[in-house]
């Protein structure tokens, strides 16, 4: 409990300063009620950013709805990584996709012991922490000076998550592979950073030949 | 831009949340092998893509010195110890830059 605390506390603090500059920037363009109704309906931080300078560009509903689809992408990746760990009903599997976020699977594949609560548990934490931080941005909080260090919690989280999956020699090879696809098709290509994680991850996973 | 909206992006989101989650069957073997391929890659592309601006442009100088002194933490393979190495290298970076001025 210590430990999932411990790490757990950092990625909430950076993810309710990011919902509160989301809840500052969206405010001004569709109203406290609806931005609060976002995080609590969406609750997916790149989704709502992206919905943002969306509706800055006058993009029409339909722009929005095909960069969700885009966006959600790699929510299957996370899903299937998911899947050997959840088992139970569907009706629970059902329950616990609402807590499925980048940071809480991470978090679940992390901790290793007991994966539904520690999905429930940091999924809960963190969506709390994304509504507050959101209210507390549409009511007027502001907090840019801190939006550099928790963004910079990121980068970190997931470096420290993937040397922990990487418990193999092939699975570093796999990493560091997807890792060089990623960065050279984002300098490329910016424009497809969405959904870059799912086009650099789909050809490193594929088994070797010989492989059972 | 109306709550009709946000609703639809709310249920394209869950959808895409439950999709692997609840249609797949319990793995065999042979997939639960394919499917533990997937964090490590995974992790290490978001964090690729983390370094990078929406322009394509490299990240500000702290969050790469953060990523680099997790980097230099990876070998103990400790969520923690990784985390703390990123906070470091975060730190002795805006220190340095304070102290240059």
């Amino acid at each position: 409990m210590n430990r999932f605390l411990l790490l757990a506390a950092p990625i909430a603090l950076a993810i309710g300063v990011f919902g509160t500059i989301f809840g500052a920037a969206a405010t001004s363009l569709i109203g406290p009620e609806l931005t609060v109704a976002s995080s609590l309906i969406v609750f997916s931080g790149a989704l709502q950013f992206a919905m943002v300078g969306l509706l800055l560009a006058g993009a029409p509903p339909t722009a929005l709805l095909v960069t969700a689809a885009l966006l959600n992408l790699r929510h299957l990746l996370l899903g299937a990584a998911l899947r050997a760990r959840i088992s139970g009903s569907v009706l629970k599997r059902a329950g616990l996709a609402w807590f499925l976020i980048d940071e809480s699977v991470a978090l679940t594949l992390a901790v290793q012991e007991r994966p539904a609560m520690t999905l429930v548990g940091s999924g809960f934490l963190f969506y709390f922490a994304w509504f507050v931080g959101t209210l507390l941005g549409t009511l007027g909080a502001s907090l840019p000076q801190f939006g550099s260090v928790a963004e910079a919690i990121f980068p970190v989280l997931f470096v420290g998550l993937a040397s922990i999956s990487a418990d193999r020699r092939d699975l570093k090879v796999r990493a560091l592979a997807a890792a060089a696809i990623s960065a050279i098709l984002v300098m490329i290509w910016p424009a497809v950073r969405s959904f870059v994680p799912v086009v650099a991850v789909l050809p490193v996973i594929i088994p070797e030949r010989g492989e059972p | 831009m109306n709550i009709w909206i946000i609703v639809a992006l709310g249920s394209l989101t869950y959808a895409s949340r439950a999709v692997a989650l609840v249609l797949l069957p319990d793995p065999p073997a042979r997939m639960s092998r394919f499917l533990e391929r997937i964090p490590a890659p995974l992790f290490a592309s978001l964090a690729a893509t983390a370094l990078f601006t929406p322009q394509g442009s490299l990240a500000s100088p702290a969050l790469l010195a953060a990523t680099a002194g997790a980097l230099v933490a990876v070998r103990t393979r400790s969520l923690l110890l990784v985390l703390f190495a990123g906070i470091v290298g975060y730190a002795a970076y805006t220190l340095g830059v304070l102290l240059l001025r």
